[in-house]
């Protein structure tokens, strides 16, 4: 069995220690080397957190910043000629996806996104990911390498006990012509909120008639000291909160300590968002709602009568 | 000089993700018998696509790659309003993978002579893997924006907005490109009586591996599945009753004490 020579690739420089600490997960043998790779106009700081998580060589690659997909996947297809990984790791964000797609059709590798769990057999790689929108797990097996795989975020391995030491190295990578060009960026509405952080989330779905009413969702929240989740009707349908509420499958996936579901119908697209919340409360006013399959707490009843008696016992 | 507008779409049928079921003592999901739709992004996919034709007129060709009964995928995206039907299939199709999916379309693309657009789900129902078009276009060497939210044409140039996750980024990309697209793109339209029918009697183009320049062997799985599985998460399932919205409110407060959640 050959050495294992995984390269991180800091596509989202916020999940590149947790790529990095997969990758030492993976590749646990002396001999197996973990690189981190930084594309070109990531800030510094993430060298030294790439080295803390455990990278054994840091490569900076220097070119003009770019999200051209195609000058980033040409700075990689560089990268796998000169490294020779055998694993590639990205996050499973929406550029990651994207990333790990244009990557594996140039190079011809096998590729797998929303990879939640990772390890070898033999000189296999066995993962575990995400599959009927996200309903189930799906244990994939990939023989050939090297393979591009986009981790889920949250996706991660205990920190290795030494971080060996070393400068970052800088890479230059030649210019390629970039195949699209950025004409604006636009920061989202709303945006501030990190849902898939937090400990207490009161979600509510389509059984709110109206967005006048959501004060009564957030008195809830307040009393419970929990953030508004939303399905995704209320963030892409009807506009009534920013896409920082919505949860799902095409929206966040949360792992809070309480989760209470109002007025949430649970349909498989959003219960991926939150089937790992430890407790889960659902308020229905229909007692066969698929969310009640998931709740420890039924509650089957009117929101309105029920939302404003719970804001009133846990205000007290 | 006005060109034609030529419009490739990819559209999959899929595994209907609301009807599978798991055996209920290995947890497992067969997928061989499951029921299946055509994916719902790839249906926005197609309604975009129509809308771009009938506005800069142009021509639209709908592709799957699948099986025999994948020909209802391409029944639906004719009568949403596609004009041209084109069926990749071989009797191994139940074995491709991603990587096979997306070289079958690379390899439909060049053999149809190319296009000026091409759209796909930005992910499919069943798998929602996001990597076909992407994959798609490295295979061509073509320009890609993924996660479309908006798209208008410009020339020879679309102007696409880019959904991330915590911002749009407005990227404008010479043809010919791949476009990947999700739901907020636009509401696929009902089609009527008249436009079902007709497009129950248009014929599919069949073409197998071979006509779009692959060899069958070479379609063989890189990603194997072993298993799929549905994660079994004990739930408490206590129904919570009174005679007042106040009473079964106090009882939700001593559940979550004795969870240790609320003081
Ligand atoms: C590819 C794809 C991706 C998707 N991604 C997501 C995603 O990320 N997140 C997501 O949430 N959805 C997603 N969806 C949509 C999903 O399928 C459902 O349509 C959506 O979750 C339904 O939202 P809801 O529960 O708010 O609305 P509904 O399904 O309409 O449910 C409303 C519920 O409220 C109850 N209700 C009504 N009035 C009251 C009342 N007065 N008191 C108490 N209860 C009441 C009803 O009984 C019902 O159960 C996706 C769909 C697709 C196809």
């Amino acid at each position: 069995m050959s050495p294992e020579r995984i390269v991180a690739v800091s596509e989202e420089p916020a999940l590149l220690p947790d790529l990095v600490r997969v990758g030492r997960s993976v590749g646990a043998d002396p001999s197996d080397r973990v690189v981190a790779v930084l594309l070109p106009g990531v800030p510094g700081d993430a060298a030294d957190r790439a080295r803390a998580a455990g990278a054994h060589e840091v490569h900076r690659l220097v070119a003009p910043a770019s999200t051209d997909p195609h000058v980033l996947t040409s700075a990689l297809e560089e990268v796998v000629r000169t490294l020779a990984p055998t694993l590639i790791l990205v996050g499973s964000t929406k550029r990651g996806r994207e990333l790990a797609g244009r990557l594996a059709g140039r190079l011809d590798l096998p590729a797998a996104s929303g990879v939640t769990a990772l390890r070898t057999e033999g000189g296999a790689l066995l993962l575990d990911r995400e599959a009927l929108s996200g309903n189930a797990v799906a244990t994939e097996r990939i023989e050939r390498r090297p393979a591009v795989l986009a981790l889920l975020p949250g996706t991660t391995a205990p920190s290795p006990s030494v971080a060996p030491p070393g400068p970052a190295e800088d890479r230059t990578v030649a210019p390629v012509p970039p195949l699209t060009e950025t004409v604006e960026v636009r920061a989202k509405a709303g945006g501030q909120l990190e849902i898939e952080k937090a400990d207490r989330i009161v979600t509510i779905g389509r059984g709110l008639r109206k967005k006048e009413d959501l004060p009564l969702i957030e008195a809830l929240a307040r009393a419970l000291g929990a953030e508004v989740g939303c399905t995704r009707p209320l963030a892409a349908d009807a506009g009534w909160l920013s896409d920082d509420h919505w949860i799902g499958l095409t929206g966040h996936r949360v792992h809070p300590k309480l989760y209470v579901a109002v007025g949430v119908s649970g349909a498989v697209q959003h219960q991926v968002g939150m089937r790992s919340a430890q407790v889960v409360v659902a308020v229905n006013k229909d007692p066969n709602a698929p969310i009640f399959a998931q709740a420890d707490y039924r509650i089957v009843g009117d929101l309105y009568q029920i939302v404003p008696a719970l804001t009133k016992v846990f205000s007290t | 000089m006005a060109e034609t507008l030529r419009i490739g779409v990819a559209v999959k049928h899929g595994v209907d993700v609301t009807l599978t079921r798991a055996d209920r003592a290995t947890g497992r999901v067969d997928l061989a018998g499951a029921p299946r739709k055509t994916s719902d992004f790839d249906k926005n996919a197609v309604e975009e696509a129509v809308r771009l034709r009938e506005k800069h007129g142009g021509t639209v060709t709908a592709i799957t790659v699948g099986g025999p009964a994948a020909r209802e995928a391409l029944r639906e995206a004719l009568a949403i309003g596609a004009d041209e039907a084109v069926l990749v299939t071989a009797e191994s199709w139940s074995t491709w993978d991603t990587r096979a999916v997306a070289r079958l379309l690379a390899g439909a693309y060049r053999t149809l002579g190319g296009f000026d657009l091409f759209l796909v789900g930005e992910g499919s129902t069943d798998h929602f893997g996001g990597l076909v078009g992407p994959r798609m276009a490295g295979e061509l060497g073509i320009a890609e924006v993924a996660s479309v939210r908006k798209v208008t044409i410009e020339g020879r140039a679309v102007l696409a907005e880019k959904d991330l996750e915590k911002e749009v980024e407005v990227v404008r990309a010479k043809f010919p490109v791949v476009l990947t697209v999700g739901q907020e793109i636009n509401t696929p339209r009902l089609p009527t009586f008249m436009a079902n029918l007709k497009a129950s009697k248009k014929e599919a183009k069949v073409l197998a591996p071979p006509d779009v320049g692959l060899a069958p062997d070479s379609l063989a799985p890189v990603v194997v599945v072993e298993k799929v599985a549905v994660p079994e998460i004990p739930r408490k399932q206590v129904a919570l009753a009174g005679a007042s919205a106040e009473e079964i409110a106090k009882g939700l407060r001593e559940a979550l004490r004795a969870e240790g959640l609320v003081p």
